[in-house]
C-alpha cells in the first residue's frame, strides 16, 4: 500500500471495510489516498459499491398482515415472564412517551412492571436501543417503522 | 397481562424486518411467515432474559438466525460443520478480484444474479451479507448477532462479497482457472 504505482493485488478486506467505513480513521485516511492514485483497486471498490446498491434495489418483501393481531392469542397462552426474576427491562425499549402513556391506560399490569424496575431503567440506555428509530417515534403500522434511513 | 400490548407494538415494528432476513435465510415464503412468528414467540417467553446492555434488534435476530438455521438443518441443506469451520482463513483467489464486464453490474440483471448468487452461497456468508446489506449493521452488532470476533466479521463480509461477484463473474463466462 505504500507504493501506489507497483502493481499489486487489490486487498478485498481492507476495501470491503473502507466501503462500510469500518477501518480505523488512519487507516480509513491511507485508503483514501490510496484509492485515488491506484485505479484496480478503486475499480474493485466500485463493484463493491455496485454490490450495495443491488441489494438496496432488492424486492423489499412484507408479511402482509398484522403478525401482532395474529399471534396475540398465543401470546396469551404463552408462559408469563417468571415473576421471581427481576422486571422485564425490555420495557425500556418503547419510547418513554409511549411507555407513560400506556401505563396510564393499561391499568396496574404495566404498571407494575414500571414500579418493580422498568422505570429505574436510564432513559438513555432505553432510547440507545432503538437509535435507528426517530426519537419518541411511535410505530403505528406494520410497514410506518421500517426505512433503510440514509446509509453511507 | 399488561406487558403483551407493549410487545405487539415491538412485534409491528419489527415484523417485516424480521419476516425479510428470514425469508431471504430460508428462501420459502410460508416457511418464512410461521419462523418469523416462532421467532416473536420465543422472543415474548425470553424477554426476562434480555439486558438493555444487548441491543434489542441485535437480540431479536439472534433469535430468527437460530430459527432460521433450524429450519435449514431440518431440510438438511446445510451440515453443521459448515456453520463452525467457515471459510474464513482460507485466502481471496485472486481470481475472484479481477474487473467484472460493466453489464453485469446493470440494475435488471444484477438483481437477479443477486437472489440467486444469495441462494447459492454458504450459509455463514449469506447471513452475514443480509445483516450488513440489508439491516445496514455494524460489525459490532454481526459480532454480537453472529457471536463471532469482529475481526472475523470483517473478513468473512469482504469473502462474502467477493463470492457474489464471482458468482456474476462465472455467470458472465469468465475465468482464469480454465
Ligand atoms: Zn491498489
Amino acid at each position: 500500500m505504500t507504493d501506489p504505482v507497483r502493481p499489486h493485488l487489490p486487498d478485498m478486506i481492507r476495501l470491503s471495510g473502507y466501503l462500510d467505513g469500518e477501518l480505523d480513521g488512519a487507516t480509513q485516511r491511507e485508503m483514501e489516498t490510496h484509492l485515488a492514485a491506484c485505479p484496480p483497486c478503486a475499480e474493485r471498490l466500485a463493484e463493491l459499491r455496485a454490490l450495495t446498491a443491488a441489494f438496496d434495489a432488492l424486492p423489499q418483501d412484507t408479511l402482509g398482515f398484522d403478525l401482532a393481531g395474529m399471534i396475540a392469542g398465543r401470546l396469551a397462552a404463552a408462559p408469563r415472564p417468571s415473576p421471581e426474576r427481576p422486571a422485564p427491562r425490555w420495557w425500556g425499549l418503547l419510547p418513554a412517551s409511549l411507555g407513560a402513556a400506556a401505563a396510564l391506560t393499561l391499568g396496574t399490569g404495566i404498571g407494575s412492571v414500571l414500579i418493580g424496575g422498568g422505570a429505574a431503567m436510564p432513559r438513555m440506555a432505553a432510547m440507545s436501543v432503538f437509535d435507528t428509530l426517530p426519537p419518541g417515534g411511535l410505530c403505528l403500522g406494520p410497514d410506518s417503522c421500517y426505512s433503510k434511513g440514509a446509509r453511507k | 397481562m399488561g406487558d403483551r400490548p407493549a410487545f405487539e407494538r415491538l412485534v409491528r415494528r419489527y415484523q417485516d424486518r424480521v419476516f425479510r432476513f428470514i425469508l431471504r435465510m430460508v428462501g420459502i415464503r410460508d416457511e418464512a411467515m410461521d419462523l418469523a412468528q416462532e421467532t416473536f414467540l420465543k422472543a415474548y417467553r425470553a424477554l426476562p432474559g434480555w439486558r438493555p446492555e444487548a441491543r434489542f434488534s441485535t437480540w431479536l435476530f439472534q433469535i430468527a438466525r437460530n430459527a432460521a438455521l433450524d429450519a435449514l438443518r431440518r431440510r438438511r441443506h446445510i451440515d453443521f460443520v459448515s456453520l463452525t469451520s467457515g471459510p474464513d482463513e482460507e485466502a481471496i483467489d485472486p481470481c475472484d478480484t479481477a474487473p467484472l464486464p460493466e453489464e453485469l453490474l446493470a440494475d435488471k440483471q444484477r438483481i437477479g444474479l443477486l437472489e440467486r448468487a444469495l441462494r447459492e452461497l454458504p450459509v455463514e456468508q449469506r447471513e452475514i451479507l443480509l445483516l450488513r446489506e440489508l439491516e445496514d449493521m455494524s460489525y459490532a452488532d454481526i459480532a454480537a448477532t453472529l457471536n463471532i470476533e469482529v475481526g472475523t466479521v470483517k473478513s468473512r463480509i469482504a469473502r462474502a462479497r467477493v463470492a457474489v461477484l464471482a458468482h456474476y463473474r462465472h455467470h458472465a463466462g469468465e475465468s482464469c482457472h480454465d
